[in-house]
């Protein structure tokens, strides 16, 4: 049987790329495999979990939901563009150290993009708010009290400059 | 593993439908339910309808038009939506997660036919009609005709869902829209509940519309309870003696099961509280 891949131009943290994706690749398959973006964990590949939540112009998206063919056109972000630098935490993943919301660690990924998807829209996010955001985002260690203080943590202390790139 | 063969994003309707008659290609949107499909090994090639402005809200005066790859993010935030179709916005706002309403659509949500889909029962207070295209033309069916069952609709090959047309509520009409589930997130409905009063001047009900999902094979208007209450001045009393008569049906469509002592008196009261708060919301106040 002959498949015919698919050519999708797209921006993955800010940097333009042009690919051929297999028509039924999803977005998270492609991340991981295709581009070894191994940072957008796969959980449970039916939209329940948010482990492999991503960015999608400015959206918050479930990758394993998103066929890969999708992205042409779109600006994605994932953990990995989320840091300053090579080695400088963003403050959104500051937050999220200083307030112990981290254990496992399987989960952060995701929920530090459902993070970055509501601060953009919302700087001074409500604790309903934030609890609304990351509804789609399980975590079975934290209990999510010390996430959901990360979140506000991030809110207060982060520039607006520093959510500046991930409008692009 | 997925093993889709073709994936196809036409950039004109007219060239879409031309592809769709072929009969070969599934048309995929927000992909939410489709891409888990996928994973079955079914269908094989795909047409993403993603290019085709499918995503618009007109305000038609009494009707809104609404295109069929319209986010539930986009519909739960739309100021038309919110003002003249409230109970959809507030279906729109609930489903799934934010992720999910991120990519799902409302036309998704219909074609998917799922007897649990979250729009429906608010769509079906509206009287919402949808718009089918094809190649050799357009059609417009009632929702209600054009659900059949679970997961079953009269969608024809070749045919895609274009819009839905729901008719606006009249002023100062009150709504409920109440969904029911094991958690509060990442919910599937075991019942929604959906509901509109419109007071007359003389204090009494001018008209009153109720629909359930997750509770018959399809979404479905309870037309035997509108009837009851049309025309009686509200009080408690009547509201529980209409439920009685709604859960009864309920009951006798899904069979008398182990957990009906339980479930019972929990549609008896839900739908009490349904035609409550849509009474409350409306310019007559509260309920006697």
């Amino acid at each position: 049987m002959i498949t015919t891949d698919v050519a999708v131009k797209f921006t993955l943290n800010g940097i333009s790329m042009e690919r051929n994706v297999p028509p039924g690749w999803t977005l998270l398959r492609f991340l991981r495999e295709g581009l070894g973006f191994t940072g957008t964990k796969c959980g449970c590949e039916i939209g329940e979990c948010g482990a492999c939540t991503v960015m999608f112009n400015g959206e918050a998206v479930n990758a394993c939901l998103v066929l890969a063919a999708q992205i042409d056109g779109a600006n994605i972000w994932t953990i990995e563009g989320v840091a300053l630098s090579g080695r400088e935490l963003h403050p959104i993943q500051q937050a999220f150290v200083e307030c112990d919301a981290v254990h496992c660690g399987f989960c952060s990924p995701g929920m530090v993009m459902s993070t970055v998807a509501l601060l953009l829209h919302n700087r001074i996010p409500s604790n309903i708010l934030i609890k609304e955001s990351l509804a789609g985002n399980l975590c079975r260690c934290t209990g999510y009290i010390q996430i959901i203080e990360a979140v506000r943590k991030a809110a207060s202390s982060i520039a607006d400059m520093e959510l500046e790139k991930f409008r692009h | 593993m997925i093993s889709v063969l073709e994936y196809l994003r036409p950039e004109k309707l007219d060239e879409a439908l031309r592809i769709l008659a072929g009969g070969e290609h599934t048309p995929v949107a927000g992909g939410t339910d489709l891409v888990l499909q996928l994973r079955d090994g079914r269908p094989r090639k795909v047409l993403d309808l993603g290019r085709l402005k499918l995503d618009f809200i007109r305000d038609n005066g009494d009707v809104i038009e609404i295109g069929s790859t319209m986010t539930h993010t986009a519909l739960a935030s739309d100021p038309l939506i919110i003002k003249s179709l409230p109970a959809l916005s507030k279906a729109s706002s609930l489903v799934g997660s934010l992720q999910i309403r991120n990519r799902g659509t409302v036309g998704g949500n219909i074609v998917n036919a799922s007897p649990c889909a979250d729009t429906l029962p608010a769509l079906l207070l509206y009287d919402a009609e949808v718009v089918l295209k094809s190649a050799s033309g357009t059609r417009t069916v009632s929702l209600s005709q054009f659900v059949l069952g679970p997961y079953r609709t009269a969608l024809g090959p070749g045919e895609i869902l274009y819009s839905i047309i729901c008719r606006k509520a009249e002023a100062h009409t009150g709504w409920s829209y109440i969904k029911l589930g094991r958690r509060q997130a990442v919910n599937i409905s075991r019942m929604t509940l959906a509901a509109t009063i419109f007071m007359n001047g003389d204090g009494k009900i001018g008209s009153a519309r109720l629909s359930a999902g997750s509770v018959f094979p399809a979404p479905s208007r309870i037309p035997r309870v509108e009837r009851m209450l049309a025309g009686q001045t509200p009080s408690r009393e009547l509201y529980r003696e209409a439920a009685c008569v709604a859960a009864d049906m309920m009951i006798k469509e899904s069979g008398h099961r182990w957990s009906t002592p339980y479930k019972k008196p929990v549609l008896i009261s839900l739908l009490t509280r349904a035609l409550t708060e849509a009474q409350g919301k409306s310019i007559s106040g509260t309920v006697s």
